[in-house]
């Protein structure tokens, strides 16, 4: 029975092929034009992520006989989302741009052609959300040369991959494609430009700096800086800016029913808003300051603090 | 300013003339003057002491609203193991105590109660109650501890008016000792019955504080010493003590490098740290980590950088010669800071010196705990506090916080530095961590206090040299240059005098507002015992539910002396305070494993969580439920944290398995897994034939609002022993496994 399947199934195999061949020849030109298409647009894209709307669907992916010469990479994006920070697609999108860019720089000859970046924004093309059944953003989902279902969910990026970001993006690419992303390359912080302009003032200021501090000129020495400093500290607690930052709260929300009506302050009390908490900590500073100004400005300065007290003669009196 | 300031001295040039005018007769005024000088001084003393004194009982007795309105009752969780380790203390004595093993919690587990806790509270109260019978006063122990922190409370309130006088005068320690009487910040940790840690702990905190700015502002061996001391106490009560062992070097650096450096800074830290260090040892939960963990080692830093201060300051007298010390300095600075480097490198890689605990590392960058240690971030008191929170707690010392600084900055002195880092750094906390409201709250109070004193003082002086001016300048008449000054100055007077009495009263109108606040903060939101719930009925009239203390009062008389009980660890202290049994898990949550054994229980479906309390020796099982009273702090809303606990040490829990749509339901939408866990079968067995409403269904759960999803549950290896009145506490007894033929 074994001898028997095995033979069946290379007897398929070989008409599949037979069947197969005179078409892929046929194809292998419409193939390489589709290529270089490809490669014109991921040329002039920025960071080699190619913007495909409804029509690049249809031209590059279904329209396209299994196997394609290519796989697709698909970025899935919603403008109108970006101003969610809970979806974080800004971030993600960025750090997609790097692993793309990443995978350009790294790799030239033959690899380069087998794989592309590519996004979708739901505006322009929801009509190509539908056709993968996308239901929840972020979505990120590789096509490969045999999918045939776009709604297949095997080649959909799951949350794990893409919490590491870049990294853990293009080792989601790596382990399905075979093919290598290669060293991922951030852009700097700073341009170098910039460097050397900050270099070139630090530079400058030194000399200054160390003359102003040998003769105790500088802000530090100012008690006026450093009582600043301490309102600020007060500011940002009484202000709740912790809570603001480790809650991640946003400035404001939107009210559900009217969207055009702005909510900045929140109805529970353990609870509060971005806006609220600045407004409310700035009141209470400047409400404080004015007080201090107040009682201090309008009355006499009397001071009857006594002195301090004796060194106690534990110091050698003959070192003085 | 300037400009004002000679009035004081006109005063003083005023009565100087007077004594050469008229030399007799002034003779007999100035005798009567000064021996009514030393009256008033006597007055002053007097009025200062029964200020404080009504300051003290005020202290006490603002903290007593539960216990009029309830009954003189241990609250909350914690209380109840200090409760129950105090018994064990007065009964058994210090040794026994010191090395008790208590079998009764973390059962298989067990746990030695002497090396992990801080024992400062319960020898405190064991030793009133101890002196309480050497006097002869018959009292119960339950007493004692209902009553030692309104006790201690208005302990602070003394020490925090010697600490305003150190750092300011007398009468912003007045201030401050009215302030923190009656600071809600405070309150909330102190009201009679709650019986924890921090109850002494801010006494201790506060008392170590002043010792060591007094020793630092006289250099007195003695001061240093006390707070020495202090420091012990507080290591013995509780584990905030890291934030001194790390506030004071902090203030040290700071006064090394502003160029503050003085032998009596020199004396006062290095005997507080050493004796301190050497006293903090004895404390078995502490143990070394003075000289063990990154924590402390900040303390130990700037303790050799001072020796090395103090040594070039020797080699300096001794040299004579600039350019040679300079050469000295460098080399002995970058030696000394390389050792130092190489020394914590070495001890940290080497494992010596352990790295800092998650929670230090919380406080620093807040965001840490939110991403790697859950446990942290999810208790209720560990939350990051939001403005209205500061407002609550702090009402109008909120604005005066900024106004003091303003005064701490104009007159900086090595006490005011000190109070000014204090608090800056406690309110930083306070902002990260809703429970350090606590600490910063003796902070905001002295500093608020100067702001008070200060402004009252200024407002007063100038009314009443006003009153005084006036009348000499009539006397003198025209003359000299002296008297056409203050002609001027008479005519900027109306003005001036209006604007301080104005001011005067809008202080003490908020100052009444501030004790209204206080009381009715204290009454409404800290009184409340959470032991015995109390709601308002239909009519306006206060139900109590005393549901918990039947249920343990059941446990104790009805079960076993050696029964198991298992329930969620919120509910283990009280069980084995007032049930007297053994528990699985307890309030002090060091076995995470442990923990989630049980939320993996409660989380399974009836036979696996069989298996699982077979193996842990568990007779009872009891649950909270709140779906008849409305009572929402219930098993059933802290049900998704026992899964996530569960879930994260047995893989097997999945919290989406609970869930619809992300979405945690209990009524008929609610996913199966939900509907036949253990928990769900404890809390809603029998419940469905229960009419809670009228116009509702049967099996209405008030407490979220919805009619139950599962109405017909059948229990099989477990059965019901005992519901309280109001259902909030059920009790199950675990069957013994049926016999195989």
């Amino acid at each position: 029975m074994v001898v028997g399947t095995n033979l069946a199934s290379r007897f398929f195999l070989f008409t599949a092929l037979l069947f197969a061949a005179p078409i892929s020849f046929a194809d292998s030109e419409h193939d390489s034009d589709l290529i270089a298409e490809l490669i014109s647009l991921r040329s002039a894209a920025d960071s080699g992520v190619i913007r495909l709307d409804d029509d690049g669907v249809s031209r590059f992916l279904t329209s396209v006989s299994t196997p394609r010469p290519y796989s697709l990479i698909i970025f899935f994006d919603a403008v109108d989302l970006h101003s969610k920070s809970e979806f974080r697609l800004v971030e993600l999108r960025r750090e997609f741009e790097i692993v793309s860019a990443s995978f350009i720089a790294n790799n030239n000859g033959s690899d380069v052609t087998k794989l592309f970046f590519c996004e979708i924004d739901s505006t322009h093309s929801a009509a190509s959300f539908h056709r993968f059944a996308v239901e929840s953003l972020p979505h990120i989902c590789l096509v490969d040369p045999w999918m045939d279902n776009l709604q297949d969910e095997s080649g959909q990026m799951e949350r794990g991959d893409f919490e590491g970001l870049a990294e853990s993006m293009a080792e989601f690419v790596e382990r399905r494609t075979k093919l290598t992303v290669g060293p991922i390359h951030r852009p700097p912080l700073l341009s170098k430009t910039q460097i050397a302009i900050i270099t070139a003032l630090i530079v400058i200021s030194i000399p200054i700096l160390i003359k102003k501090v040998l003769k105790g000129e500088t802000l530090l020495h100012d008690h006026r800086v450093w009582l600043s400093g301490a309102v600020f500290v007060y500011f940002f607690s009484v202000a709740g800016t912790m809570h603001n930052i480790i809650r991640k709260v946003p400035m404001f929300l939107r009210d559900h029913e009217d969207p055009s009506n702005i909510v900045f302050f929140y109805g529970d009390s353990e609870f509060q808003l971005g806006t609220e908490g600045f407004a409310v900590g700035f009141l209470y500073t400047v409400v404080g300051l004015i007080l201090a100004y107040v009682t201090n400005a309008l009355v006499v300065y009397l001071d009857n603090w006594k002195t301090g007290y004796e060194i106690h003669p534990y110091w050698p009196s003959s070192w003085h | 300013m300037g400009g004002k300031q000679p009035e004081p001295a006109n005063v003083s040039s005023k009565s100087e003339s007077m004594a050469t005018n008229k030399a007799s007769p002034d003779l007999l005024n100035s005798l009567s003057f000064k021996s009514l000088k030393l009256k008033t001084k006597q007055q002053e003393l007097l009025i200062r002491v029964s200020i404080l004194g009504l300051v003290y009982v005020l202290a006490f007795i603002a903290r007593l609203f539960s216990v009029l309105r309830y009954e003189s009752m241990i609250h909350e969780f914690d209380p109840y193991f200090n409760y129950r380790t105090t018994l064990f203390l007065t009964e058994k004595g210090f040794y026994e105590f010191w090395n008790w093993f208590d079998s009764e919690s973390w059962y298989p587990l067990g746990r030695i109660i002497g090396g992990t806790l801080y024992p400062g509270l319960m020898v405190t109260a064991a030793l009133i109650y101890w002196t309480l019978r050497f006097l002869r006063f018959f009292v119960h122990i339950r007493e004692v501890c209902v009553l030692t922190a309104p006790f201690f409370a208005s302990n602070t309130t003394v020490v925090a008016y010697f600490f305003g006088k150190e750092i300011w005068d007398t009468g912003a320690g007045l201030v401050a000792a009215a302030l923190i009487a009656i600071c809600p910040g405070y309150i909330s940790r102190s009201v009679a019955g709650s019986y924890d840690n921090e109850a002494v702990a801010i006494f201790a905190l506060l008392l170590t504080f002043y010792l060591f700015v007094k020793a630092v502002n006289t250099g007195s061996l003695a001061w240093a010493l006390g707070s020495a001391f202090g420091y012990f106490y507080m290591v013995s009560a509780w584990g905030g003590y890291v934030f001194i062992i790390n506030l004071v070097p902090l203030y040290v650096l700071v006064l090394l490098i502003t160029g503050r450096y003085s032998m009596r800074l020199y004396v006062a830290y290095n005997c507080m740290y050493i004796l301190g260090m050497l006293l903090a040892m004895q404390i078995r939960f502490v143990g070394f980590q003075h000289v063990q963990s990154g924590e402390h080692m900040g303390a130990m830093g700037v303790f050799l950088l001072m020796q090395v201060f103090y040594f070039l300051d020797w080699v300096k007298y001794q040299l004579n010669d600039t350019k040679l010390f300079q050469t000295f300095l460098r080399i002995t600075v970058t030696s000394a800071i390389l050792v130092g480097g190489i020394a914590l490198g070495v001890g940290t890689a080497s494992g010596y010196i352990s790295p800092w605990t998650g929670r230090f590392y919380s406080l620093l960058d807040p965001t840490y705990a939110k991403d790697h240690i859950p446990i942290i971030a999810s208790v209720s008191e560990h939350q990051p506090t939001a403005w209205s929170s500061f407002m609550f707690d702090y009402h109008i010392l909120l604005f005066l916080f900024p106004a003091g600084l303003y005064f701490c900055f104009k007159r900086l002195s090595d006490a005011t530095i000190f109070i000014v880092m204090y608090g800056l750094t406690s309110l930083y906390f306070a902002g990260v961590m809703v429970r350090l409201i606590l600490v910063a709250t003796p902070a905001v109070c002295l500093i608020s206090a100067i702001a008070v004193s200060a402004t009252v003082k200024n407002l007063t002086s100038l009314l009443r040299t006003k009153q005084k001016v006036p009348q000499t300048g009539s006397m003198k008449g025209a003359g000299s240059s002296k008297a056409s000054s203050k002609v001027l100055l008479d005519q900027s007077q109306p003005f001036q005098k209006n604007g301080a009495i104005a001011l005067l009263l809008g202080v003490f109108y908020l100052l009444s507002r501030y004790a209204i606040h206080c009381t009715w903060v204290t009454s409404e939101a800290y009184s409340s015992p959470s032991i015995v719930l109390a709601a308002r009925g239909a009519h306006g009239n206060r139900i109590i539910f005393d549901d918990y203390r039947e249920a343990y009062y059941w446990l104790r008389q009805n079960t076993p002396t050696d029964a198991k009980v298992m329930s969620w660890w919120d509910y283990g202290y009280q069980i084995t305070a007032m049930g007297n049994r053994t528990v699985i898990v307890d309030n002090n949550t060091w076995n995470n494993t442990h923990i989630a054994t049980v939320g993996r229980a409660m989380s399974s479906y009836e036979d696996e969580a069989y298996d699982i309390m077979r193996s842990l020796d568990v007779n009872y099982v009891l649950v909270v439920f709140g779906g008849v009273t409305g009572y929402s702090s219930d098993d059933i809303n802290k049900f998704l944290w026992m899964v996530r606990i569960g879930g994260g040490v047995f893989p097997v829990i999945k919290e989406p398995d609970y869930l619809v749509n992300g979405e945690f339901r209990v009524d008929k939408g609610a996913s199966p897994k939900m509907l036949n866990c253990l928990m769900y079968k404890l809390c809603y067995y029998r419940f469905g034939e229960l009419v809670t409403e009228y116009g509702k269904p049967s099996g209405y759960d008030r407490a979220r609002g919805v009619e139950i999803g599962n109405k017909d549950i059948k229990l099989e290896h477990l059965e019901e022993a005992y519901t309280t009145s109001n259902w909030i506490v059920r009790i199950y007894r675990v069957k013994p496994p049926t016999n195989r033929l």
